[in-house]
């Protein structure tokens, strides 16, 4: 028995870590004032999170395990997703450091509440009880909302707050009804067994309260990925948060729920059929999942297009790319998993790179709209051209690692064979999110510079940080063989 | 080889972004050295081809990706070599072309060299997926190079050119990926494509419940993406405000290379790997190709605009091509790309003369839109530059003894030896007349006539200029007489293309 919950704790020793630096950022914080202004504690959030990625790296790539009585998992998708998680924390509290809409007194918070939601990102990765998997959900939800409120002089972030309250709320509850509902039909939480419990019964002999509580559930996790149709939340809460909030939100967040979808919809709903998945409730399942991605792709593609703050572009542009890699999700193929798995890799660099710029630009001009930019090229030319490689990766242009994961998603559609619709659908509203995305490349080194005479300086902090995004982008996006490689070995420990 | 032709731009580019600010001249020589270099490796190409064969040569070969059988696959055959020659020849002449440009000068060159690697890469590559990577990298440098340093209406410009562009290039990655995977074995090889054409007949693919024919639906896909790019009408739209709004240098690569890529795909992708798609779409593509030739010759005769006149002529001329490659005859096919290569010299001869007349009196206008004179009688305060504006003119209009003639007659005959579309091509031919109208109508209303007061102080071309004209002005005339330097390195090539078609 000892042994048994010893090696439980092994396998869950990232997560055990996070706590660990939390209670040292408390202590510290609590018996030495003085550090709370300085930078210490978001170099304590830093380190902590290279130093959860040494953990996941050293654990590696396990066989599939359930640990703490079945309740959570472990297994190589856990592993992945568990660099992304510390990954998108650590770069995350290093743009922190230079950025003036976090004050400078609030950085110890910032430090818990962003180690706080990552830990509660981890357990919706682990989970296989979809109690477990609710706890995540509402850890990651509550802390957001704080954190989304987090210049507490800023009416616009009391109000993005708010509006995420009240919207996260209301899918929490959805959820958590459609979770009881469920139970009652199955009789168990455990991802497994309610997959045995549903082979039972064909596929049409399901009742309708089944089918309620799927789109019921469905609902808590499209809010959590901003889907279709919960993505409402997503706009004014990215355009009213911190800029830094919002670079974790567009991405921390988005890959929880995406690992959450991936082990809730392959684990309950889905038998292993040899390397792919087999849907319990047949086809339909591959359609509904389509049509949720083209209503994805177009509403955030059609929607960014008239906009003029550049955060709401983003915004919109985050809800678009969820659509594409819904298509991933299709058919249930194992390459269709992994290119969503190499998108998320591609994502998270090139949207932390986007809002990172969004927020050198909110330092300098104090707004995020796209007046802000104009000729900002011409004055810091790194920072223009950084952000024209994280624009263009995220139209799907090639020699950037978006292409690449937009090839290999619509490679996986098109060996899927049946959705030809979604993959015209899908090349298309690429196009069009060219034009929201060269829209604020013409701003940056098409205008003029506004009547300004010095030219803003970058800071090293910054230069390195947006250097080191995007090396990765252009290395990524010619030389992908390795991560493609990576993701695969881990899916097949899944 | 190959790619050191096609890396050093990029290499330049690099270099030239390191040097220092402030100093315009060393940006312009160092982008001179880098492209001076590909220019003296394509001659040495140009002796070393072999061009007794119609396999790929100088074929540089490694493993790129190897989980989806992506290779590093460059090489040249008879097709691509005409068109590496135009493009190491027009990008060195276009960097000295661009002398003028005084701000931003390290971003244009940087940009301009990066133009050139994509360029060189289309034409070399053999790999699908490398070939679509080095096709859709020129659309950002473009972009830049129209928005920043272009005309009036340069970010309209520069935008649709972006945005219609990178649509057809969608299509074309969806055929890609659909191509690889239903190849038995899964592929991007585009030579052993090529040699496996036929596996895709018989197979369907379902849309909305309608079951289309496989090759069927990846000819119209690579289709639309290149003819956009050639630009076939319908899809010309964005050609006038992109070369009109471009600056001098960028408009001649435009017209002289970037036009020839759509055009060169068809022949590399439509033609080898779906044969039988090409039989079937050949009636609808000369048709095309005749429409292009009348709608752009007389969309050309109602410009004021010199330079939107020329930018219509390339509409225009681009249709003998599409005549030809339609026609599947020798004649037609080796007319057709020899069209390719005299296009490219004449246009660019155009476009830059154009540029001239504009550096020196910042307006281009024929009739201005007052309905006054723009220019008149000019003749005969600059006379170097009415020779050469002539041989141009008439090399595009095709006058015996210059280059277009000879490329235009074998279209022609091509396409009339054909049985099918006899009538299409008396139809077509108006379209010389037609080029012959528009282009000695805008001679006689700019260089002849009285002189028009305003530009009686008109500066001659100088040598600088004369520099870059004179080249493109010996091979007009010398391929005009004797075509076969060209001719010679496409036969054996463009032979073994149409034996797939009987």
């Amino acid at each position: 028995m000892n042994e048994e919950i010893l090696k439980n704790l092994q396998l869950f020793a990232p997560e055990l870590w996070i706590v660990l630096s939390l209670c040292v950022l408390f202590l510290l914080d609590g018996f030495i004032p003085k550090v709370r202004e300085s930078v210490v504690p978001l170099f304590i959030t830093i380190i902590a999170c290279l130093f959860g990625m040494a953990l996941t790296y050293k654990s590696g790539v396990v066989a599939k395990t359930e640990i703490f009585s079945r309740m959570a998992i472990s297994d190589g998708l856990v592993n992945f997703f568990r660099y992304i998680f510390f990954f998108a924390c650590g770069v995350t509290a290093y743009l922190t450091l230079g950025s003036k809409e976090v004050e400078e007194r609030g950085r110890t918070e910032f430090g818990l509440l962003i180690l706080c939601v990552t830990f509660g990102m981890s357990l919706m990765a682990v989970a296989n009880h979809l109690l477990l998997l609710y706890i995540g959900i509402e850890t990651v939800s509550i802390i957001s909302f704080l954190m989304a409120g987090f210049s507490r002089e800023s009416l616009r972030s009391n109000e993005a707050a708010f509006k995420y309250l009240v919207y996260g709320a209301l899918a929490s509850g959805l959820m958590i009804y459609g979770i009881s509902l469920l139970y009652a039909y199955t009789g168990s939480l455990y991802y497994t067994d309610i997959a045995t419990a549903l082979t039972k019964v064909d596929s049409s002999g399901h009742p309708s309260i089944f089918w309620l509580s799927l789109i019921l559930i469905y609902s808590g996790l499209a809010y959590k990925i901003s889907a279709f149709p919960m993505h409402f939340w997503a706009p004014d809460v990215y355009e009213g948060a911190p800029t830094p909030i919002v670079t974790f939100f567009s991405v921390g967040p988005k890959a929880a729920g995406f690992a959450a979808i991936l082990h809730f919809v392959l684990g309950a709903l889905a038998t292993k059929d040899g390397e792919n998945w087999k849907p319990i409730l047949g086809d339909n399942l591959s359609q509904v999942i389509a049509v949720i991605s083209a209503c994805t792709m177009i509403v955030g593609n059609l929607s960014a297009v008239g906009q003029t703050n550049v955060k709401r572009i983003l915004a919109f542009s985050s809800i678009a790319h969820v659509g594409y890699m819904l298509m991933g999700l299709i058919g249930l193929t194992s390459f269709g998993v992994s290119s969503i798995l190499f998108y998320l890799v591609a994502y998270c660099a090139m949207n932390i790179g986007a809002f990172w710029v969004v927020g050198i630009v909110s330092d300098l001009k104090g707004r995020e709209d796209l007046s802000a930019f104009s000729g900002l090229g011409w004055q810091m030319p790194l920072v223009g051209v950084s952000m024209a490689v994280f624009l263009f990766s995220l139209t799907g242009i090639p020699m950037f690692s978006g292409f690449i994961g937009k090839f290999l998603l619509f490679g996986s559609l098109i060996k899927t064979q049946g959705y030809l619709w979604l993959a015209i659908l899908g090349v298309l509203n690429s196009v069009v999110s060219l034009y929201y995305y060269v829209k604020i490349l013409k701003a940056m080194w098409l205008e003029k510079p506004e009547a300004e005479t010095a030219s803003p300086k970058l800071s090293v902090l910054n230069a390195v940080g947006l250097v080191g995004l995007a090396v990765p982008t252009i290395w990524l996006g010619l030389f992908f063989g390795p991560v493609v490689q990576f993701v695969q070995t881990a899916l097949t420990r899944f | 080889m190959l790619s050191l032709m096609t890396f050093l731009p990029l290499i330049g580019m690099a270099v030239i972004l390191c040097l220092p600010n402030g100093k315009p001249n060393l940006v312009r020589w160092t982008a001179v050295v880098f492209t001076a270099i590909p220019l003296i490796l394509g001659i040495i190409l140009y002796n070393n081809f072999d061009r007794s064969t119609a396999s790929v040569q100088f074929v540089e070969r490694m493993s790129w990706i190897p989980q989806f059988n992506i290779e590093y696959y460059m090489g040249i055959d008879g097709l691509s070599v005409p068109m590496v020659l135009l493009t190491v020849l027009l990008s060195f002449i276009c960097v000295i072309a661009s002398w003028g440009i005084d701000k931003g000068v390290k971003g244009y060159y940087a940009m301009f060299l990066f133009l050139e690697t994509g360029m060189m890469g289309v034409f070399c590559a053999l790999d699908f997926f490398l070939f679509f990577v080095f096709w859709e990298i020129m659309l950002l440098p473009m972009y830049f190079l129209i928005g920043v340093w272009g005309g009036k209406d340069k970010v309209y410009a520069a935008i649709k050119f972006f945005l219609y562009t990178l649509a057809g290039s969608v299509l074309m990655l969806l055929v890609m990926l659909a191509m690889y995977f239903y190849a038995e074995p899964h592929t991007f090889d585009l030579i052993k494509l090529a040699e496996s054409h036929g596996q895709f007949l018989g197979k369907t693919v379902t849309l909305f419940g309608v079951p289309f024919a496989l090759d069927k639906i990846f000819w119209i896909g690579l289709f639309i993406g290149f003819a956009i790019k050639v630009p076939i009408w319908p899809f010309h739209t964005w050609l006038p405000w992109a070369h009109v709004e471009a600056p001098t240098a960028v408009s001649v690569i435009l017209a002289g290379v970037l036009l020839k890529m759509g055009t060169y795909g068809i022949l590399r992708m439509n033609y080898p790997i779906l044969p039988e798609a090409t039989l079937w779409a050949s009636n609808a593509m000369f048709i095309l190709g005749v429409i292009n030739v009348i709608y752009g010759a007389l969309c050309a005769m109602a410009q004021k605009d010199l330079k939107k006149l020329v930018a219509y002529s390339s509409v225009s001329h681009m249709g003998y091509v599409i005549m030809g490659m339609a026609s599947f005859t020798t004649a037609g096919v080796n007319g057709a790309v020899l069209q390719m290569f005299n296009h490219g010299t004449s246009t660019a001869m155009l476009f830059l003369l154009v540029g001239v007349i504009y550096d020196r009196v910042h307006h281009r206008w024929i009739v201005k839109p007052d309905g006054s004179k723009g220019f008149g009688g000019i003749a005969a305060v600059v006379p170097v530059y009415t020779g050469m504006m002539a041989i141009a003119l008439f090399a595009s209009l095709g006058l015996p003894g210059l280059s277009g003639f000879i490329s235009e007659a074998l279209v022609f005959l091509g396409a009339f030896s054909n049985p099918h579309f006899q009538t299409y091509t008396v139809i077509g031919s108006i379209g010389i007349l037609l080029g012959a109208a528009y282009l000695l109508w805008m001679f006689m209303r700019v260089f002849l006539g009285p002189l028009n007061e305003e530009h009686k102080d008109l500066e001659d071309m100088n040598w600088r200029e004369k520099l870059t004209l004179l080249p493109l002005c010996g091979l007009v005339i010398v391929l005009g007489v004797y075509p076969m330097p060209v001719m010679n390195l496409m036969g054996p090539t463009l032979a073994k293309l149409l034996a797939l078609f009987g």
